[in-house]
């Protein structure tokens, strides 16, 4: 597995992300962080974790495989988030000026690695 | 939900609607019980808090071994269930929260909402009260009273 | 298996672009093997989402799986393709009855009759929805009016929930020119076909309550199970999990969920303050578009959501 802090670090050069944070998918706890001032990065972790867990049971129960990519959109930006292998989740937190395809790419790079 | 102090309603409804907790009991470093949700039993619930004291207690010992000042929470893991208890400061002195989750939840959005519950239990509550001596002839009186507070009997 | 399912099998192996999976579907339907059936028609329509026909087909099946709501909104469907459908009329006509609204049954069945004088099927029914009509109208306390709950009357058409076409639908070929001005803002008793006309109607877009009861559309899974129910059971907690993130994040409403899984693409949207849309598509379909479609989708559902009220 590489550096987890140093992808963090790569994603956050991605114009409009405000952090990212990688998360135990079980526990919402952070895991590594690379975040803006004022970003609540555990807020982030637990709150994302939840989301992707809830969709997870959705997406079973639709008989589909399980979620790659997430974006959840907002007025004021959006949260995206990417699993990394079965027991991580990659967290990135966007502002609505943000780059979400390049951010998408970055982060499916980023957890192929992480995994 | 029942509460010996009404200020902690509000508050305590929040985290329990955030938090999806399927148990949770507050209560003060001496055990004596604040607020509970969840519990149908009495006997349960004066077991819980009295395990879930020494269990601090405990802890804050671990900690002096180890040099620190104090651990504040601990979370178990379990198959189905998980616990999750922590010590907080308030201008009633220190207590305690005991908070049992499922797979409706996880240990970080217990611990990202506990810590609100703390932050408005700190800010809903009244002007300390002077301490009153607990006489052995009041202790009994007062259990009983809390406990009617606390299944509303 | 009997040879003609056999040649038209092998018919259909041999050049999936054949229309023959018409055929081989109502030919698996007649013998009751409706999940074989459902599956040819399902691949079909894929191929040829806009044949009318196709989209009767599958309302066959529906109906024949007893659930008229979806072959309610198949027929619809097919009459947006093609309104001289006689045998979408037909199984309307069949759905209307059954569920009390004898003055649309009469409508679909007097089209049907129109274009096919000879069929005598049509013919006896229509008799028979006239006659019960002039009933009710001579007793009005105990009619139900067309719009009202589904019906108490017993069901006297062919067969519980079978498909109609024992009595009236006998194989059409072609019936003509004659105009049909489907009134769209019709509601059925059955259930309204929420999103009538777009691509995907009966399958892969689910409008949900707030409580995670199902509103409209439908949902099956890769295997042609219905999943509807306790996927929309599972939403409500999922949108609620997104409004939440949102609001702690201050990052204001939440406004579209997009989901890429491994074998397709989903999007979660909200209509109204209180229901929900799931929108699901295929690989092939990208995220971009899956998102307008979901718009337009949204709009079905509000509209119909107005109706409603």
């Amino acid at each position: 597995m590489s550096n987890p802090v140093q992808l963090l670090e790569r994603l956050s050069t991605v114009r409009g992300l405000r952090g990212s944070v990688l998360v135990s998918a079980a526990d919402g706890l952070i895991v590594a962080e690379s975040l803006m001032t004022g970003v609540d990065g555990r807020a982030v972790a637990a709150l994302a974790a939840s989301l992707m867990n809830r969709l997870r049971r959705a997406t079973e129960s639709a008989g589909r495989r399980e979620p790659v990519f997430l974006q959840l959109q907002a007025q004021g930006g959006s949260v995206l988030a990417t699993p990394c292998g079965p027991d991580l989740v990659l967290v990135a937190v966007a502002g609505p000026d943000a780059n979400v395809g390049l951010a998408r790419l970055e982060m499916l790079e980023a957890a192929g690695k992480v995994a | 939900m029942r509460t010996v102090e009404p200020w902690v309603t509000e508050p305590l409804e929040r985290f329990l609607a955030e938090s999806s907790a399927r148990l949770t009991l507050l209560m003060t470093s001496a055990g004596q019980v604040v607020a509970q949700h969840g519990f149908t039993r009495s006997v349960d619930v004066m077991t819980a808090a009295a395990l879930g004291a020494a269990i601090m207690a405990s802890t804050g010992e671990i900690a002096k071994l180890v040099g620190e000042s104090n651990f504040l929470s601990l979370a178990h893991q379990g198959a189905r269930q998980h616990v999750f208890l922590s010590a907080f400061e308030t201008p009633r002195g220190r207590w305690i929260g005991l908070v049992v989750f499922d797979a409706e939840s996880t240990v970080g959005l217990v611990q990202l909402f506990f810590e609100r519950l703390v932050k408005e239990l700190a800010a809903a509550a009244p002007q300390q009260v002077p301490e009153q001596q607990v006489l052995p002839e009041n202790f009994e009186r007062e259990l009983n009273a809390s406990l009617r507070a606390l299944f509303g009997r | 298996m009997s040879d003609d399912i056999r040649g038209m099998t092998a018919e259909l192996a041999a050049d999936p672009d054949s229309l023959i999976f018409l055929e081989l579907g109502e030919a698996l339907r007649r013998r009751g093997q409706l999940d074989a059936a459902f599956k040819v028609a399902r691949t079909g329509l894929g191929r040829y989402p806009e044949l009318a026909r196709a989209h009767d087909l599958f309302a066959r099946i529906f109906c024949d799986r007893k659930e008229p709501d979806r072959a309610f909104e198949s027929w619809v469907t097919a009459l947006q393709f093609d309104p001289s459908l006689v045998s979408a009329h037909k199984g309307l006509g069949f759905l209307y009855y059954q569920a009390g609204d004898l003055a649309s049954a009469e409508k679909h069945l007097a089209y049907a009759g129109q274009a096919d004088p000879d069929d005598g099927g049509t013919a006896t029914a229509l008799e028979r929805v006239r006659a019960d009509a002039t009933a009710a109208k001579a007793a009005p306390a105990s009619v139900s009016a067309a719009g009202a709950e589904p019906a108490q009357a017993e069901p006297r058409a062919a067969g519980d929930g079978a498909a109609p076409d024992d009595v009236m639908l006998p194989t059409i070929a072609g019936a003509g020119g004659l105009a049909f001005s489907f009134d769209e803002g019709a509601r059925s008793p059955v259930q309204e076909a929420v999103f009538s006309g777009l691509d995907g109607g009966a399958d892969g877009l689910l409008l949900v309550d707030a409580n995670g009861l199902r509103l409209g559309g439908g949902l099956r899974n890769p295997d042609g199970q219905d999943v509807a129910d306790s996927v929309a059971a599972l939403l409500a907690g999922v949108s609620k999990e997104a409004a939440r993130t949102t609001r702690l994040l201050a990052l204001g409403d939440w406004r579209g969920l997009a989901v890429e899984c491994g074998d397709g693409n989903l999007f979660l949207s909200a209509p109204s303050d209180s229901t929900l849309l799931l929108t699901v598509r295929g690989l092939d379909v990208p995220m971009g578009r899956v998102a307008r479609f979901a718009e337009r989708a949204s709009a079905a559902a509000r509209t119909w959501l107005e109706r409603a009220e």
